[in-house]
């Protein structure tokens, strides 16, 4: 294997890695190069948002009330007579020509959706 | 969005600090407390890591960074039962093993393969201790750096390169040969 008296260091050996610097001046450019990379990684006082809890309590209910009136209006919509909002939205010509291509006969009677239906088929 | 700048924690009289201090300081953000620890530990860390890679002041300087960037968020494990240079030179060590491994500096793939070689270079002219350090073979270097030079044992030198403390003897022999053989000069020394 290995002898160790070869290998041994030697007392001049000894002094020689004894008295090899042990520190090296960095400077300080790299003082400022490190202190930069770790701010740019989100250490040392990085700005950061603050919550106001106020603030954030109206913007909740601001958001709710934007959502409340959605949700009503799409009901609403919904809801509300379809060949009435289908006759103020037509345009006149289209109108025109709809009574042109309703056959003029008697009523007949419907079932209680068909109508709905078909004016819906028509404007939509 | 209204942007405001979080408190940066007090800190005063950063020179009469302990480690330990400036440590606790350092992790609830105060710069100068960690320009401080920077100050006191990085000449022993830059020279460390220069010295273990055998490289140029640039290149020593990258990994003294990269060790910082990896010190830093690793100050809450930090115990005192080691100093914090030590510490410091073990995060410093794994960061010049990975730059090595990463091909900046051109060395084997394996550092520490058995069968390396255990001539010095092909020169017959003295050198002195540190240039003779410099020209070993990364593996011999770092082995010889880190018992000779710095004080580590086979057993913490194989804990943190991963190898067998076995491994670390057999290294450090076959340093310390090459080494000697390039402070005397090659012809006065056998190293077969």
């Amino acid at each position: 294997m290995y002898n160790d008296e070869t290998v041994e260091l030697t007392p001049e050996e000894r002094n020689a890695l004894a008295s090899l610097p042990r520190e090296m001046n960095p400077g300080d450019l790299l003082e400022a190069r490190v202190v930069r990379a770790l701010r740019n990684e989100g250490h040392f006082g990085v700005a950061v948002p603050r919550r106001n809890g106020l603030s954030l309590a109206w913007k909740i209910a601001a958001g709710l009330a934007l959502f409340a009136g959605g949700v009503a209006t799409g009901r609403y919509a919904l809801t509300s007579d379809v060949p009435q909002s289908a006759s103020i939205s037509a345009p006149a010509s289209q109108n025109r020509d709809a009574q042109i291509l309703t056959p003029r006969t008697e009523p007949r009677p419907v079932r209680h959706n068909e109508t709905v239906v078909a004016e819906r088929e028509m404007w939509l | 969005m209204e942007l405001q700048l979080e408190p940066v924690p007090t800190y005063e009289k950063p020179a009469a600090s302990s480690d330990s201090a400036l440590i606790a300081a350092a992790i609830s953000g105060a710069e100068p407390a960690f320009r401080e620890l920077f100050r006191r530990h990085t000449p022993h860390l830059l020279q460390f890591v220069t010295r273990v890679l055998g490289a140029s002041r640039a290149d020593a300087e990258d990994v003294v960074q990269d060790t910082w960037l990896r010190a830093y968020p690793a100050l809450v494990t930090f115990r005192s039962e080691s100093s914090f240079s030590t510490w410091l030179c073990s995060v410093g060590l794994r960061a010049a093993l990975d730059s090595m491994r990463k091909g900046k500096r051109h060395v084997a793939e394996s550092l520490f393969e058995e069968d390396a070689s255990s001539d010095p270079p092909a020169t017959e002219d003295r050198v002195d201790i540190e240039g003779a350090i410099a020209q070993l073979a990364p593996g011999y270097r770092m082995v010889l750096v880190l018992h000779d030079v710095e004080g580590f044992t086979h057993e913490e030198i194989a804990l943190q390169l991963g190898i067998a403390p076995g491994t670390s003897k057999a290294q450090l022999f076959k340093a310390r040969r090459v080494m000697r053989a390039l402070l005397t000069g090659r012809e006065k020394t056998d190293v077969q």
